[in-house]
């Protein structure tokens, strides 16, 4: 029972990270149709920059986090403005494939300024863990579950109580509509990216000193933020946030009780059997974001 | 990432000079030695390692005026860490630039890869890292090795087990040839000692969360785990077990993982584990060579390489050594020459004498060098060599 | 003269082993060609039909694998119950189970997948290269796992007065890639040209106008998934032989992108555009690596695919054909010779 608990706390922590992945990613995803490869590079992005800030340049930890945040953002909306911007209304395949070359290039970049090898990047936060019972935790865990909450409950905040969420809605559900109405499509379009971006970027961050920055993270985080977003549907903010809790509940449970080998398997499956069962995703009573 | 190299990328030096885009001979003056490493991907800092410990060596010896008359040049082919590549890139270094003998390929699994291509291109490699005992008894009699297989590292370890006091034992290895070896061999030892093991999980070389893993570790009851994987992993683990308030003997084998780095990357976790090196930079005077060991401790330091490499970088300065002196035995620098030569070599190396035993089939033997292997402790934060 | 092209083309590439001395072009040109094949196959559903699969390679994967353990052999027991035991066979007869495999699956994952289109389809085909990569990665009784299947065996052909003979040279081997190459062309420029290909088309251009004059959609999808899996899948038994080593990062996503980069780069839908992507980037790293190093290469490939979808979103070989049209189009002494049989030669499509 205890190493019950274990698994469902370690997938906890995990599961916070994946929710901001997979809320950034179905945002990007819902409003502007676009497969987007260069999520998990914003991934690896934040990870490298909480590195270079807090580690190289010898700022404080929590600046650090701020600033790969806000880096984040940035990088995004600048893809967004060069990249997307000028195929506004191209077919789906068109803007994938400009992502996938984005992608290469900025994995290769970090190869090139980080190097092949993993950085590990410490924190202010004691080694010790929290013990409850048979249960343990790092501090720094409990530290990447809250910000992953506050993050989660920001966005919701951004979608459902500002004018800009207001008009993310209504782009969502329909476009052209939307622009007739006097939205600014162009800012929403970027500023969506942008957010989705932010929130990538603020997963690596989080993530990185739990583990290590490495210029190939980024893959899985790309896959396994498709996972999420298909499993709770298509710009639906509340599947994303269950879909990430869920699909690490999944993979811990699935690592420790089946086969740690294929715990990477168990996004990819869920992706097959919810599109070939219930394509709108688990949670989707239809298409809608907040 | 950059798999797309391996079928196309890497074949561009070939065709540069099949078009003529580069013109003129290359320099005839140097013999050229080809290093098939890990530079980037899971065993990217054991290959970098090795790397920088080669150079070292290179200049040493170009210092002193080469090898029979002629420099040494290193030519650098990158693995990443995967083993079909380490059999391409192999093949480039043979065919393309003409290279009369081989170093790699760190991991056992891209070792056993390239070793079919040395029977087709019959040019010798010297193994630096990979322990898998596969790759002396194969019958391959193209390969010669430095590094303990992990059936020796496993031996060495039976003579002290008892002082440890070990009662059940558990496996966290890497998913390779290196990770299953050593968990077969050391089960064998401690089976014959009379000490139970219990579980054996594997993790993949790439993965970064061992948590589940660990998780299931800490409920089976062992009082001692040993962990077999690069560094960057180990450190992961022993972070993650220390998050996890998992208070169980880590020994780690493999001796590569220097536990200075592992000191520097978690700090406190690393308290209490027990390491098998097969360098000591901490102790010269206990090295074989003190007096070798301070020389490439010093230079090392000259270049402002990290000093938690050292126990992997040794590996390619005495690969070299040997490589040196082989070509000196041969007289000239032709593939067949020096695997002859090789059975000849007897120096002595950072770690202990350079000498290859025959091993494997009659008549297809390869050469095994059988180097010292140490156990070590981390205490306070210090690396201290225990008393047993 | 412009009619004998293909033929000027063929004797181009049926004596390059005559004339190229240098042993590693030839490697070069070996896995290019190999990877040509690859690009033409998924040329088939992505040109022609207008799905973009994203889990190509697990085709190839599945062809290189069973390939290999055919001719290798292997003893696995399933669900504990049943003991398969398998005694080496020729190179030959894996190349045909590697290619029939590949075909079977790309029907199976046909008939799932077509259920959905768009992202959907481009996500689900990712996800299932993907967990054929961590099938491969994990079963390690029958697939060697991270250890790799070593010593796959070459192939071997039976010569009249030699007896069989093993392809270690390697300008024996580039003839088999050339002819199997030559026949996968055939199949397609055949394929393409027929009803079905017509119908292929027709659904790629507006699937519901196709589905209200009768083409049944999913039908001849499936049969698209077939031909191309198998074709990839016989790619993927070459490599396997060729390299003679196959561990499980066949299955990389990098090598769909790679044949998605050959396959827009000369332009989907045409017959020779995956021949000149393939070309292309089999050789562009020859121009590059003189001065950049393997991250620097990648980051050009990366700004190369950008750019083409945005200056030549339909690709080179349609571009070269219209620019080319319109010369043709002009007095006829504007017009050389050798232009128009080049015209005619990049007309295929």
């Amino acid at each position: 029972m205890a190493e019950f608990l274990q698994h469902l706390v370690n997938a906890l922590v995990l599961g916070g990270t994946y929710a901001l992945l997979g809320i950034g990613l179905t945002l990007i995803f819902g409003i502007m149709r676009i497969v987007n490869f260069t999520h998990g590079e914003l991934f690896a992005f934040g990870a490298y920059f909480v590195y270079l800030f807090a580690m190289l340049l010898g700022f404080n930890f929590f600046i650090a986090f701020a600033i790969a945040v806000v880096g984040g953002c940035l990088l995004g909306a600048a893809i967004e403005f060069i990249l997307l911007r000028p195929l506004r209304g191209a077919d789906i395949e068109t803007t994938m494939l400009v992502t996938i070359g984005a992608w290469i290039i900025m994995q290769n970049t970090e190869l090139l300024v980080w190097g092949g090898v993993a950085k590990a990047i410490t924190t202010p936060f004691p080694e010790t863990p929290l013990v409850i019972g048979a249960i343990s935790v790092s501090p720094l865990r409990v530290f990447v579950l809250v910000i992953a909450l506050v993050l989660i409950g920001g966005t919701y905040a951004l979608i459902h109580r500002t004018k800009l969420g207001m008009g993310m809605r209504a782009t969502f559900q329909d476009s052209e509509t939307a622009e007739l109405m006097g939205l600014n499509i162009r800012g929403i379009y970027t500023a969506t990216f942008s957010i989705g971006s932010g929130l990538a970027a603020a997963a690596g961050a989080l993530l990185g000193p739990v583990f290590l920055a490495a210029p190939t993270m980024g893959d899985l985080a790309s896959l396994k933020a498709f996972a999420i977003v298909i499993l709770g549907g298509l710009g639906n903010i509340t599947g994303a946030t269950i879909g990430g809790f869920l699909l690490a509940i999944i993979e811990e449970l699935g690592a420790g009780y089946i086969s740690s080998g294929y715990r990477d398997a168990m996004g990819f499956l869920i992706i097959i059997a919810v599109l070939l069962v219930k394509p709108t995703g688990l949670f989707a009573r239809a298409e809608r974001i907040g | 990432m950059n798999r797309f190299h391996s079928m196309i990328g890497q074949t561009a030096a070939a065709a540069v000079v099949a078009f003529g885009l580069v013109g003129g001979a290359a320099a005839q003056s140097t013999i050229k030695i080809g290093m098939v490493q890990p530079l980037t991907g899971a065993f990217a800092a054991a290959g970098t390692d090795v790397v920088n410990g080669a150079k070292i060596a290179v200049d040493e010896i170009n210092a002193k005026g080469g090898v029979i008359g002629e420099k040494l040049e290193l030519v650098i082919e990158d693995t990443k860490s995967n083993p079909t590549e380490a059999a391409s890139v192999t093949e480039k270094l043979v065919v393309r630039d003409k290279v009369t003998v081989l170093m790699g390929a760190s991991s056992s699994t891209a070792t056993l890869a390239v070793m079919p291509k040395l029977m087709e291109y019959k040019v010798p490699m010297l193994v630096e890292t990979s322990s898998s005992s596969k790759i002396t008894t194969a019958g391959n009699p193209y390969i010669f090795r430095i590094a303990p297989p992990s059936e020796v590292e496993a031996a060495v370890f039976a003579k002290i087990v008892n002082k440890i006091g070990i009662k059940k034992a558990d496996f966290l290895v890497v998913n390779n040839d290196w990770g299953r070896g050593t968990a077969d061999e050391f089960t064998k030892v401690l089976k014959e000692k009379g000490i139970s093991v219990g579980l054996v999980e594997r993790m993949d070389q790439g993965a970064q969360d061992m948590n589940a893993q660990l998780t299931k570790l800490k409920g089976s009851g062992a009082d001692t785990l040993f962990v077999t994987t690069a560094v960057e992993q180990l450190s992961l683990v022993l972070k993650q077990a220390a998050a996890l308030g998992f208070n169980v003997r880590i020994i780690t084998t493999g001796g590569s993982q220097n536990p200075d780095q592992l000191i520097t990357n978690v700090g406190k976790a690393a308290d209490g584990s027990w390491h098998l090196a097969f360098f000591a930079p901490w102790a010269p005077d206990a090295t074989p060579s003190p007096a070798a060991t301070k020389a490439f401790v010093a230079e090392w330091n000259k270049r402002g390489l990290p000093y938690g490499s050292l126990t992997s970088s040794f590996r390619g300065y005495d690969g070299i050594r040997a490589i040196a002196e082989a070509i000196k035995i041969a007289g000239k620098a032709e593939p067949e020459a020096i695997r002859e030569a090789f059975w000849k070599v007897n120096i002595l190396g950072l770690n202990g004498p350079i000498k290859f035993e025959k091993d494997g089939p009659k008549g297809q033997e390869s050469g095994q060098s059988m180097p010292n292997v140490y156990l070590v402790k981390i205490e306070n934060g210090k690396v201290v060599v225990p008393k047993i | 003269m412009s009619r004998y092209a293909p033929i000027f083309w063929l004797v181009i590439f049926l004596t390059v082993p005559l004339w190229l001395k240098d042993q590693y072009f030839l490697h070069v040109l070996i896995i290019t060609g190999i990877f040509i094949i690859a690009a033409m196959s998924l040329n088939l559903l992505l040109g022609f039909t207008g799905q973009l699969s994203l889990g190509h390679i697990a085709f190839f994967g599945i062809g290189a694998y069973a390939s290999s353990l055919t001719s290798v052999g292997f003893d696995v027991e399933l669900f504990g119950v049943v003991r398969v035991v398998h005694k080496p066979w020729p190179a030959v007869a894996g190349l045909i189970i590697g290619t029939a495999l590949a075909g079977f699956c790309g029907f199976l994952i046909g008939k799932l997948s077509f259920k959905v289109r768009g992202a959907y389809f481009i996500i689900v085909t990712l996800s299932f290269a993907e967990v054929t990569r961590l099938v491969a990665l994990n079963w390690v009784e029958l697939t060697q796992g991270p250890m790799a299947i070593n010593n796959v065996p070459p192939f071997t052909v039976g010569l009249p007065g030699l007896g069989y003979v093993a392809l270690w040279n390697k300008a024996y081997y580039y003839y088999l890639v050339l002819f199997i190459a030559i026949l996968a062309y055939i199949l397609i420029a055949r394929l393409v040209g027929s009803r079905i290909g017509r119908a292929m088309v027709a659904l790629k251009e507006n699937e519901s106008l196709a589905v209200s004059i009768g083409i049944d959609v999913t039908r001849y999808l499936i049969l698209g998934a077939v031909v191309s899996a198998a074709l990839a899948g016989a790619a993927g038994s070459l490599y396997a032989h060729y390299v003679k080593i196959i561990d499980p990062d066949v299955f990389h996503f990098m090598y769909t992108v790679t044949m998605i980069i050959m396959v827009i780069t000369g332009g989907k839908g045409t017959l020779a555009g995956p021949i000149v992507g393939g070309l292309i980037f089999g050789f562009l790293p020859v121009a590059v690596r003189s001065f950049a190093s393997p991250e620097v290469q990648w980051m050009i490939y990366g700004v190369f695919m950008i750019i083409i979808v945005f200056v030549l979103p339909q690709g080179i070989v349609p571009a070269v054909t219209q620019w080319i049209e319109s010369f043709r189009s002009r007095p006829p002494n504007d017009t050389g010779p050798a232009l128009a049989s080049l015209a005619t030669s990049r007309k295929e499509d």
